[in-house]
């Protein structure tokens, strides 16, 4: 385990799809972190500078309501790289589990988990979360949960697969035959030898969840009470003509943040397939 | 084949219930009482809430209610809309027509392009142009459909005027026949151009991919040892081998495409389903709801079934496999 990870952190740093999103993320996280320093303005304060265009006293412009559009960018990077982490991590979790329990223990087990797992996903995961939030209220945590719990399947067919190649080791053989119980092998052993391709698909899912982030609040349906890039753009399209940056900008920022969470996942990716890696 | 298609249809059918399933639970454990909402906010008297509660069942029990409108399902009923009055089918009807236009316009086009752009760049690995799409191919994967859209109205309905911002047809024209069809493609042009330019990424990569992993396999180096021309090699073997992820993609790119035009939709006025939907969520309409969710779990399972079957068609290998 610990040699397999050292292989590929080597690995990791000779991507340069990787390398690049590296730089992107600290970009990023640099701003998250700091946006209440580096931002010019108050994003929530009103000002009476309505639709100003940009320029030297606001690099980005207003909005309607008279706001620093470069100061609301910044705090809707914290949002959604929350956003993202989180509902990507509750869906790796989950799917980890489901899919680690339905390739070990396979049999019964099996056909209850996998079952699940195939019915699940053709589930048309988008409405079922406009659904949820449209009827149960947009607050960021449950916006966060709805879309951790409906984007777990890749990674629970992705875990299942793994588990099912891993136990036929010869070393988890041996685990058993020493009368290590079945969670603890299941723990100790499948699940972190067969993380890799999660870990992967888990940075991209971070990219989605952003996305779909970005779409519900473009609907209305996000926080209303917090800044986020899809509800500037939501705010904005009102003022496509006369506003143009508003929507501009806003919609940048989130391919930046999209496209950084793209290549750190297909670095990954490559570097786990060996046949992809020479492309 | 047959026992496998019997499990698969199966797990459809048992799928769609679930969503089904999911899917009333979700909306009665709302809250918001969809009858206040009807009755309005002016003079409601509890008699006509009580009145109006009972009109629609949902005085009974939430398990009773459950198995009443499964039970309409196998009679071609999906329930009145609390909202309009009208059967929730013929209203899910008249809207699937556009969606089905607009996705179907925008998955065939971004089929041909994506494949055909996947293919040039898959015999020219490493040019300058592969390095070029291929990042071209990440930016729009990265980009919300929604905000594409809304660039494409900037650009070329605000700015140029070349098209119009919303909507399927002029009204004020009105037009008929032959008119109405170029006027309805007129309207097209921006949502399709929005939605194929999401979906061009995914064919692009799965084509490129492919070419290069058929190209790469020994019959074909035996081929090219034998000296066969590069152009045949490729039309006759590389291509037909290398197609079959790409209809995959195609059928379940399909099946999905009706939740993922919806904010296209949205951004262009298109009267279609995803329209249909954000209106029912607002006014609370649980029978349009339920309605628009059932054809959207019905589609999908359908389509997956359909993928299978012609994936094996196509490929002999597998077919042979599950004949054991």
């Amino acid at each position: 385990m610990k040699k397999n990870f050292e292989k590929f952190k080597q690995a990791l740093y000779g991507n340069t799809q990787f390398k690049v999103g590296l730089v992107m993320l600290a970009i990023l996280l640099f701003i998250a972190l700091f946006a209440g320093v580096l931002s010019p303005y108050d994003p929530y304060k009103l000002s009476e500078d309505l639709l100003v265009s940009p320029s030297s006293s606001h690099p980005l412009g207003t909005d309607n309501l008279g706001r620093d559009l470069l100061s609301m960018l910044f705090y809707g990077a914290k949002v959604s790289l929350l956003v993202g982490t989180i509902s990507a991590l509750i869906a790796a979790v989950i799917g980890t589990l489901l899919g680690g329990v339905a390739g070990f223990f396979g049999g019964k087990v099996d056909m209850i988990f996998g079952g699940f797992i195939n019915i699940f996903m053709m589930m048309p995961t988008f409405f079922l979360i406009l659904i949820v939030v449209a009827l149960f209220g947009s607050g960021m945590l449950k916006v966060m949960i709805v879309i951790g719990l409906t984007s777990w399947v890749g990674n629970a067919k992705l875990m299942r697969a793994q588990a099912l190649s891993i136990k036929e080791r010869t070393y988890i053989k041996s685990a058993e035959s020493i009368g290590e119980s079945k969670l603890k092998i299941l723990f100790r052993h499948i699940i972190p030898n067969g993380i890799f391709p999660i870990i992967a698909n888990t940075t991209m899912g971070v990219a989605s969840a952003i996305l779909t982030e970005s779409s519900l609040a473009f609907l209305g349906l996000g926080d209303p009470n917090i800044i986020s890039w899809g509800q500037i753009i939501q705010n904005g399209k009102s003022y496509l003509l006369t506003g143009w940056w508003i929507c501009v900008f806003a919609g940048l920022a989130i391919i930046y943040t999209v496209i950084t969470f793209y290549l750190l996942g297909d670095g990954i990716n490559r570097i786990l397939s060996p046949k992809l890696r020479s492309r | 084949m047959k026992s496998y298609l019997g499990k698969r249809i199966v797990t459809a059918v048992l799928c769609v219930f679930l969503a089904l399933l999911f899917n009333f639970i979700i909306i009665h454990a709302a809250p918001g009482n969809p009858i206040r909402i009807l009755a309005g906010t002016d003079s409601v008297n509890e008699e006509m809430i009580a009145e109006l509660t009972q009109k629609y069942g949902l005085d009974q029990p939430a398990y009773i209610q459950f198995f009443r409108y499964v039970g309409n399902l196998f009679k071609g009923d999906m329930g009145v809309s609390i909202y309009t009055g009208q059967p929730v089918a013929d209203e899910i009807i008249s809207k699937l027509g556009p969606t089905l236009l607009l996705c179907l316009t925008s998955s065939i086009i971004a089929l041909i392009l994506g494949t055909l752009l996947g293919i040039f760049c898959a015999r020219h690995v490493g040019s300058a142009l592969d390095s070029f799409l291929g990042s071209i191919s990440y930016l729009f994967d990265s980009t919300p459909s929604f905000w594409l859209g809304l660039m494409l109205i900037l650009v070329f309905a605000s700015t140029l005027h070349l098209f119009p911002t919303a909507g399927m047809f002029n009204v004020r024209q009105n037009a008929e026949g032959f008119a109405r069809v170029v006027d309805v493609l007129y309207h097209l042009v921006l949502p399709s151009t929005a939605l194929s330019l999401t979906l061009i990424p995914y064919y692009f990569r799965i084509a490129r991919t492919s070419v290069i992993q058929v190209g790469n396999e020994d019959f074909i180096t035996t081929l090219r040892g034998a000296g066969m021309r590069e152009d045949r090699i490729y039309r006759k073997y590389v291509f037909r081998n290398a197609i079959l992820p790409v209809v995959t993609v195609f059928g379940i790119q399909l099946a999905y495409i009706v939740s993922g035009s919806a904010i296209v939709e949205i951004v262009f006025s298109w009267p279609g389903m995803g329209s249909y939907m954000m209106t029912a969520i607002s006014r609370r309409d649980y029978p349009t709801l339920m309605g628009i969710y059932l054809v959207i779990s019905i589609s999908v399972a359908v389509m997956m079934i359909v993928v299978d079957v012609v994936y094996t068609y196509l490929d002999p290998r597998i077919s042979r496999s599950e004949g054991k």
